[in-house]
């Protein structure tokens, strides 16, 4: 500070760095959709197979670095065959940096050993024989630099120039099924927007459609001025590709975007994409109704507009604890239940109740009897009937085995009262023990 | 003279019914399979194409136990020929329940909404789909536009509707709307059951259902009983209700005073 007066300080803070390099790299899809972050302060962006949507790679490249200096941000850019070499350019190389197809190994025969991502206590090494560039690196015979350098140098070497593949965790699951749409001017008018997801849908559909495939979740990014990139996602609860269908799903979730200074491109995304037969389209009508007509989209509206917990098929499970005997399979395209179905013979309640209901005055003659009255929500009843007990112990292999016990049991009983009232409660634990059972309503018949 | 008149009401009764239907084709009729409640109801049976009002007595208003028995047990057979959407505002239907009186529990979507007018939209939207042959919902009031929407939507692909009258735990009684476009309405509360002679426990589920509304049909009042429920069997009868004793006067008004409502 003393030396240099004006010199600007500011804390660092490393978490709102990494919350800034995951907005970068979201920001980044609408380059290619397989952005992985280089923590702390890089990304990777695989361009394969996306350079010609921009005329090649020095454009693309061109494109990118307006881009990114008009956000104001600093940066140094190469592309290269193999993640390696192009962390390698970026870093060490001359800013923008194309490496021809194969050409890296002379390009990175210049460039100093940190260039190659090593540990610092092998940097050090390399170092301090006095080998100051890749090139002297990359002449001596193999089995000597593993030896001496360990293997991790060997790896970052082979990475650099492609001979082993290196594995990037991308930001996204990679997908092929990516589409996108640019426009010459910013869009933000309501109906745009739903004009081009619309647009977009339809564009990815047919590429789904003309390779028989379908998607159970797509997702469309709205790519704004200012680099934020709201997005919006829609799940089908069977496989579909119908552009129209999705595009109706998606639109009452476009008002939850919020356009800014205006969306200069969207992108779309179909995930767990998976081989759909095409159909044929029945002339006779009144024939049994397919499942894809009528039960797929409204399954759909529902579990997107209320959320995919809120619309279910019961389906049995083994359990004997009433509660946990019957989970919650989506409503479509569930495999069949492996468990058994449930035992009809077993009387079991219409309503059950999330908590049992404690019961008050109940009374039983004996300890094993059934309650000849109790008092529920503030009402007497007097049973008339009553069958049981149906004793139901605790799960005891799954809890903590100094917990089990053979008194947590539940003894239940089906009793009806004078009205005809039918109820299903049960005494939690044994008479004779330390605490006193109480006695809980859990279920309703009707 | 007597048999003019006769012809000619029943010319009427026809004329009347198409306007009603609005020119579609009858969606038909589910017959309970007893004369006794099949005569009260126009066309021998509970109608297709139409919503249908339940509701309960008493505390069963709040926890609908029985309504919903009665609901599942009457749609039982519509159930083994479509799919089921129950709409829930509290997700306590339990489906072992359902499949011990009988009810294909595999072919029962579940759906828990937020409020009463979701419930009523999601209603609509499921009776409208193809495939569906029978929708429930747990609402607390239909009015009158509501209903309306309901019918049209049931008339769309004759799918039934059956509205389940239901308080939130502990929430005030509403007024009722006045009028109704339901097809029917019934009351429905538990009733005590009869286990054979020599033989202990409780005997099959009884309800005591009365018929309170009914469009083109009369007004009763019986004990049903669901005779196969909770064995093997309970999938397999043609219709799982079975009529055990007849209630209520038929040839007069619904006037009487039930004693359910007094308690």
């Amino acid at each position: 500070m003393a030396l240099v007066p004006g010199l600007i300080t500011a804390e660092a803070e490393p978490e709102a760095d990494a919350q800034a390099l995951t907005a970068l790299v979201d920001w980044c899809v609408r380059f290619s959709p397989a952005v992985a972050a280089d923590r702390p302060d890089g990304l990777f962006l695989d361009i394969s197979g996306v350079a010609h949507l921009w005329g090649g790679e020095g454009e693309l490249l061109a494109d990118f670095r307006a881009r990114l200096a008009a956000n104001g941000l600093p940066f140094r850019l190469a592309i290269a065959d193999t993640p390696g070499a192009a962390w390698a350019l970026a870093h060490h190389g001359r800013d923008g940096t194309i490496a021809p197809p194969n050409g890296q190994g002379e390009l990175l025969a210049h460039l100093p050993p940190a260039a190659l991502r090593l540990d610092p206590e092998a940097a050090a090494q390399i170092e301090r024989l006095g080998l100051r560039r890749l090139g002297q690196l990359m002449e001596i015979p193999r089995a000597p630099l593993g030896r001496r350098f360990g293997a991790a140098t060997l790896d970052r070497l082979d990475q650099a120039l492609g001979r082993t593949a290196e594995a990037l965790a991308f930001r996204r699951p990679a997908t092929p099924w990516v589409d996108r749409l640019a426009f010459f001017e910013p869009i933000s008018a309501p109906e745009d927007m739903a004009r081009v997801t619309e647009d977009v849908t339809a564009k990815l559909c047919a590429r789904l459609e003309a390779e028989s495939q379908g998607g159970r979740r797509f997702e469309v990014a709205f790519h704004r001025v200012d680099g934020k990139a709201p997005a919006i996602a829609v799940g089908l609860s069977l496989p579909g590709r119908d552009a129209r269908r999705i595009a109706r799903l998606l639109q009452p979730k476009l008002e939850t975007v919020d356009p800014g200074f205006g969306v200069e491109s969207v992108t779309i995304a179909a995930y767990a994409v998976e081989p759909v037969g095409g159909r044929q389209v029945r002339i006779e009508a009144g024939l049994e109704a397919a499942v894809e007509d009528g039960l797929a989209p409204l399954v759909d509206r529902l579990a997107n507009r209320l959320g995919p917990c809120a619309v279910w098929r019961a389906a049995p499970f083994e359990s004997h604890v009433p509660e946990l005997s019957a989970t919650r399979t989506p409503a479509l395209g569930a495999p069949p239940p492996q468990a058994q179905p449930w035992n009809r013979e077993a009387p079991r309640p219409v309503r059950l109740f999330r908590r049992p209901e404690p019961l008050e005055q109940v009374v039983a003659l004996l300890p094993d009897d059934p309650p000849i009255q109790f008092r529920w929500r503030g009402r007497l009843h007097r049973v008339q009937r009553a069958e049981g007990p149906e004793r139901i112990g605790e799960e005891w292999w799954k809890g903590d085995i100094a917990d089990a016990s053979i008194t947590h049991v539940r003894d239940y009983y089906r009793v009806e009262d004078a009205e005809g009232g039918r109820f299903w409660l049960f005494r939690a634990g044994l008479y004779g023990g330390g605490d006193a059972p109480k006695w809980w309503l859990h279920g309703l018949f009707g | 003279m007597s048999d003019f008149r006769a012809t000619r009401i029943a010319a009427l009764a026809a004329k009347i019914a198409a306007i009603e239907s609005g020119g579609r084709a009858k969606a038909g009729v589910l017959p309970f399979g007893d004369a006794r409640l099949d005569g009260c109801l126009p066309g021998g049976g509970l109608a297709l194409g139409r919503w249908h009002e339940i509701v309960g007595a008493g505390l069963e208003a709040e926890t609908s136990a029985a309504p919903a028995a009665f609901a599942a047990l009457a749609a039982t057979p519509l159930a083994r020929t479509g799919e089921a959407v129950w709409v829930l505002r509290r997700d306590d239907l339990w489906a072992p329940g359902l499949a011990g009186l009988g009810f294909p529990p595999e072919r029962l979507i579940q759906v828990c909404v937020r409020d009463e007018a979701e419930a009523l939209a999601v209603m609509e939207d499921a009776l409208a789909t193809v495939g569906v042959s029978a929708v429930f919902a747990e609402v607390e009031a239909v009015d009158l536009t509501a209903g309306r929407r309901l019918q049209l939507a049931c008339e769309k692909r004759g799918a039934t509707g059956f509205v389940i009258k239901r308080r939130p735990f502990g929430g005030k009684a509403r007024t009722e709307a006045a009028g109704s476009v339901a097809g029917t309405r019934w009351r429905v509360a538990s009733a005590p059951s009869e286990p054979p002679a020599g033989e202990f426990g409780l005997g099959a589920p009884r309800l005591r259902v009365a018929l309170e509304r009914c469009r083109g049909g009369r007004t009763g009042e019986w004990i049903l009983e669901a005779s196969a429920a909770y064995s093997w069997e309970a999938g397999d009868v043609a219709h799982p209700l079975r009529l055990v004793a007849d209630l209520g006067d038929r040839e007069l008004a619904p006037a009487q005073p039930r004693e359910r409502r007094a308690a």
